[in-house]
């Protein structure tokens, strides 16, 4: 690794922006409803898709009293593909025993002696999450969006997604919400909040019912409770206890008010997505953004968010190793931070903000 | 391409977060690396194709030797051309992503599941569900079981050679029946690895469905096992899953002479080969950062155990499901909580290459790291011989000749004696054993070579190419603290010498620079001994760790209590980094943690005429304490025998013998 061509690694924080975002239909596949070139809102459905759903086996030669597997073709009174309902007979012996189905949803297969149901799989929607244009559709895949805004990027998610208008805690923090108080601003929003998530801030999440919330931190003990919050929930900073860094806090305050995406993604190995908060921001004039620039090397001047939360910019690539407080003896980067002091941290560590 | 006349060498391993790269080329008719160089993965966010990650470290390998490689179009130069662009051959390994999700069936789960384990050991397979004849499950849950997992393979075991067909076929047609009923496009792959006289009929039943593996049965006799054939079946499956899943694999896939080769595969290889060359045994670790190998070679037999649920990145966030917490606490000098050493795993899992930035972070990290090792240790133990001779725990450790550690956690502190102290603290070796490190991801390139040009890995191999980390001395018994633990004299080159007194309850390093020959004499104080001798002569050659005296001790006389680790482990640091660790007072305060430290006996101290009883003791401490093997417990040597290492090293043999041994290995 030479330090003229360190490529950092990117998690976003930019007011005005090209965005595309894929939205991929899960490896069961499905049916996208969209076109190319297609304007889609953010609530819009671009896909349906259908959950993982059991089979029934039923031993019908036994049921039936057969000699023969063979026998069963003769008796069915419905086929594979068809659909069934729970009741329906499936089969039945001249003037004998009746094969009633115990389910509602298809006949799978026959063979061997057996009938193989599935029950109705649940069909889930696919939202497009994004107020923007559809730029590319691979059947049984998924779609790509293209669309302006403003995007943070944070460090976990609970792996839901949801579609709000940003709102700041009060003054006194969300614990303080009186859950006999209903603020009917807080419904349905994406709320903010600047400190550590509580078990008493997923209680009032849900009593006030807004769908979204957006903190530094949380401590690991809640994190099932998290999992099962009525919205989705994006942590910036991670776990234990640490504050919003001031750049997001800015960033935050000058959104309150405008409509976003929380894409709560719940970071896995690969996962080509991040957590994120997408919001949509009017442009101005004629002049659109670009995307931020991905491949390139990371250069003095540069935004860089380092592991502690803190913001600054690359002053200095010390072109050897440095030796840390702790011993380790490592490649690192001189960063400006706002406040106007001056760190070296390994350059593994930052995260370049474009 | 005639790969028999390959003269240029390139190979690119693909982990989690790094994509690394070396170059093989012939200097004086010798294969010898000749560069390295390495970038970040890019198989996540932003790109999610590891093809960019690809450019970029080939770009920058061209950039390092000044000899072009790879076209505009992002492609690979081959074969080398007049100019010296581009090269013979290409090889990719990879550890990266998610294992196979896997189902094994097998008629017994003792018999023919058992070895089927042991067979997916050695590769990254997660077996998701194991179904057999035997149990309880109807066919509608064993059914269910199948087609809900999402498996990537199937892989069916079951039947002696000669034994009974038809509970194997049933079993097939199970599978077969779960196969019909998944989705075109998610249907797994079949590997098939039981009794040989149905295979006609297994192709029958999945040739039209999906793509089959035939391997041979994993258990041919209820007495006999043969996994070698399925492992390799194994690797072609997930050589064929890994160019399937996207993320740029296929190019690369197709622009390498053998596919992707898992890279655990080849520290299986490369292990066994070093094994079949050395008396002693050889082991070596990888903490990656979504997946762990350990292979060790113990009197020619090699074991490789991989382990998804180990990893100091991606990882991190399950490695408290398989290290318990008291194991991490115990290589923390200060008051820790059960939530706090979490929320460090989890947000590891969150930013996986990062590195330590403060002394606390230092410390969270190396206890996982050291934790890992020791788990890892533990429960590989028992696969090292083919029968259950290590399976007890309590048994002593066979000897490792060497050690190589691998891994960025391990191998990227920046100072080879904080590695190779890391390396010593957590196997816990005695007396002499050389330590090396594979910061370039050497062995996966080599392992995937060994198949195509043996007399390459020889060569390289020879050419120490692995970051030799120095010849450690580590002294068994307890040295006193306060006074000296042995007296080193060592005479270099020229004929200086030069004498160290090593102090009880330290970690040393003489400085010896890399490469540079040197003989040592190590006089053990009482109480001590080196592997059972009082006295050591031995011919060394500098590492980048120089000469490394452990005179700690062993078993490692571990501190019990947070303020007696609060000033041991600094002291340690201090000794392999030169940089002193202030632990402050409210470090050592606060909640006690939740859960308790594990209670182990004290170590024992040495009293004065029972010294032997105390070696003795040392020496059988239980579980993971690596000590030599019973002829490394011989009893001390008489005075006077000079000249005579120690560890007298095994007669040299020939390359070609070294060649012969690669090339019966892949025949």
């Amino acid at each position: 690794m030479t330090y003229e061509i360190y490529f950092p690694n990117h998690r976003h924080l930019l007011t005005s922006t090209l965005i595309r975002r894929e939205r991929t239909l899960p490896d069961t596949g499905g049916r996208i409803d969209v076109n190319p070139m297609t304007r889609v809102g953010l609530n819009d459905v671009i896909a349906h898709t259908t959950a993982p759903s059991p089979y029934v086996v039923i031993d019908a030669v036994r049921f039936l009293k057969l000699r023969k597997a063979s026998d069963l073709d003769a008796l069915m009174e419905v086929h594979p593909g068809d659909k069934i309902e729970e009741g329906q007979t499936i089969a039945v012996r001249p003037r004998g025993k009746r094969l009633i189905s115990p389910i509602t949803g298809s006949l799978i297969y026959v063979g061997e002696g057996r009938i193989i149901l599935q029950e109705t799989a649940e069909t889930v929607e696919v939202e497009a999450g994004l107020n923007g244009m559809v730029i590319e559709v691979e059947q049984g895949r998924g779609i790509t969006i293209e669309a302006y805004g403003a995007v943070l990027q944070g460090m976990w998610g609970n792996n839901r997604r949801t579609v709000g208008t940003v709102r700041i805690e009060p003054d006194e923090g969300v614990e303080n919400i009186f859950r006999d108080a209903m603020d009917i601003e807080l419904r349905g929003a994406i709320l903010v909040t600047k400190r550590q998530i509580k078990k008493v801030t997923l209680e009032v999440m849900e009593d006030q019912g807004f769908i979204g919330l957006i903190a530094p931190s949380m401590d690991v003990s809640l994190i099932d409770d998290a999992m099962k919050a009525p919205g989705a929930v994006l942590l910036t900073e991670g776990f234990g206890n640490m504050r919003m860094s001031a750049s997001h806090i800015t960033f935050l305050e000058d959104m309150r008010g405008r409509q976003g995406t929380l894409d709560a993604v719940l970071p896995a190995p690969l996962e080509p997505r991040l957590p994120e908060v997408v919001i949509n921001v009017p442009l101005t004039g004629t002049n659109r953004p670009p995307a931020p620039n991905t491949t390139q090397p990371l250069r003095r001047g540069d935004p860089v968010r380092l592991g502690s939360g803190a913001v600054g910019r690359v002053v200095d690539l010390p072109k050897t190793p440095v030796l840390l407080d702790n011993g380790l003896r490592v490649m690192c980067v001189q960063v400006e931070l706002v406040a106007g002091e001056k760190v070296i941290v390994p350059l593994a560590n930052i995260d370049y903000l474009g | 391409m005639s790969i028999s006349r390959s003269t240029s060498i390139l190979a690119v391993d693909f982990g989690n977060v790094n994509t690394r790269s070396i170059l093989i080329d012939l200097v004086d008719g010798v294969y010898t690396l000749v560069a390295q160089a390495q970038e970040k993965t890019t198989a996540g966010f932003p790109h999610g194709d590891v093809g960019v990650g690809f450019v970029r470290v080939l770009t920058q390998l061209s950039v390092n030797t000044g000899r072009r490689l790879i076209s505009n179009e992002g492609r690979v130069i081959s074969p080398e051309q007049s100019d010296r662009t581009g090269v013979d051959l290409f090889l990719a390994t990879a550890t990266i992503g998610r294992p196979l999700r896997t189902i094994l069936m097998g008629l017994f789960g003792e018999i023919s599941i058992a070895s089927g384990k042991r067979a997916a050991s050695g590769t990254y397979v997660d077996i998701l569900e194991t179904i057999s004849l035997g149990e309880n499950r109807t066919l509608e849950d064993q059914l269910n079981a199948i087609t809900l997992a999402r498996p990537d393979l199937i892989f069916i075991t079951g039947g002696t050679e000669g034994g009974a067909e038809e509970p194997v076929l049933e079993l097939a047609q199970m599978a077969r029946m779960a196969l019909r009923l998944m989705p075109k496009g998610v249907k797994p792959s079949v590997l098939y690895a039981g009794n040989s006289a149905i295979i006609p009929q297994i192709h029958e039943l999945f040739d039209k469905l999906t793509g089959i593996f035939i391997a041979d049965n994993v258990r041919p006799t209820p007495e006999r096992e043969s996994l070698e054939s399925a492992q390799k079946s194994l690797a072609q499956a997930y050589n064929a899953f890994t160019e399937k899943r996207g993320l740029g694999f296929d190019v690369i896939a197709e622009m390498s002479a053998i596919g992707v080769v898992p890279s655990a595969q080849s520290y299986q290889t490369i292990v066994d080969y070093l094994g079949r060359s050395v008396r002693g045994g050889i082991l070596a670790v990888d903490i990656g950062s979504a997946v762990s190998t350990m292979s060790a070679s113990v009197k020619r037999y090699t074991a490789t155990s991989i382990r998804t649920d180990i990893g100091l990145g991606h990882s991190a966030n399950v490695i408290l499901n398989a290290v318990p917490i008291s194991a991490i606490r115990e290589w923390l000098p200060f008051q820790a909580t059960d939530d706090e050493i979490t929320a460090y795993t989890l947000n590891k899992s969150l930013r996986p290459a990062t590195i330590p930035e403060t002394v606390r972070d230092v410390y969270f990290e190396h206890a996982l790291l050291r934790a890992s090792m020791r788990t890892l240790l533990r429960d590989s133990r028992p696969t090292w011989t083919p029968d259950t001779a290590l399976d007890n725990l309590n048994t002593p450790m066979p000897y490792f000749e060497r050690i190589i550690g691998a891994g960025a956690a391990l191998t990227g502190t920046g100072q080879p004696m904080l590695t190779a102290m890391l390396l010593l603290d957590a196997f816990q070796p005695a007396g002499v054993i050389r330590l090396q490190a594979d910061p370039h991801g050497l062995i996966p390139a080599l392992g995937a070579l060994a198949y195509i040009i043996p007399e390459a890995v020889v060569q390289v191999l020879d050419g120490r190419s692995l970051e030799d980390l120095g010849m450690a001395v580590s002294l068994s018994g307890i040295p006193r603290k306060g006074r000296a633990a042995c007296r080193v004299r060592v005479t270099d080159e020229r004929g200086e010498v030069t004498t160290h007194n090593i102090m009880g309850g330290t970690i040393v390093s003489i400085p010896l620079p890399l490469g540079v020959a040197a003989n040592i004499q190590v006089s053990a104080s009482g109480g001590v001994s080196i592997n059972g001798k009082r006295r050591l002569k031995i011919d060394v050659i500098g590492g980048t760790a120089g000469i490394i005296i452990d005179a700690r001790g062993r078993a490692l006389p571990l501190e019990r209590s947070v303020r007696g680790l609060a000033g041991q482990l600094p002291a340690w640091y201090e000794q392999a980094t030169g940089v002193k660790h202030a632990i402050p007072d409210e470090w050592l305060s606060g909640a006690l943690p939740e859960t308790s430290k594990v209670e182990e006996p004290a170590a024992q101290k040495p009293r004065r005429g029972r010294r032997k009883k105390a070696e003795e003791a040392a020496v059988e401490e239980p579980i993971l304490s690596v000590t030599g093997d019973p002829q490394a417990e011989a009893p001390p040597k008489r005075r006077g025998r000079r000249g005579q290492a120690a560890e007298a090293p095994p007669p040299p043999e020939t390359k070609g013998e070294d060649i012969d041994d690669l090339r019966n290995l892949f025949s």
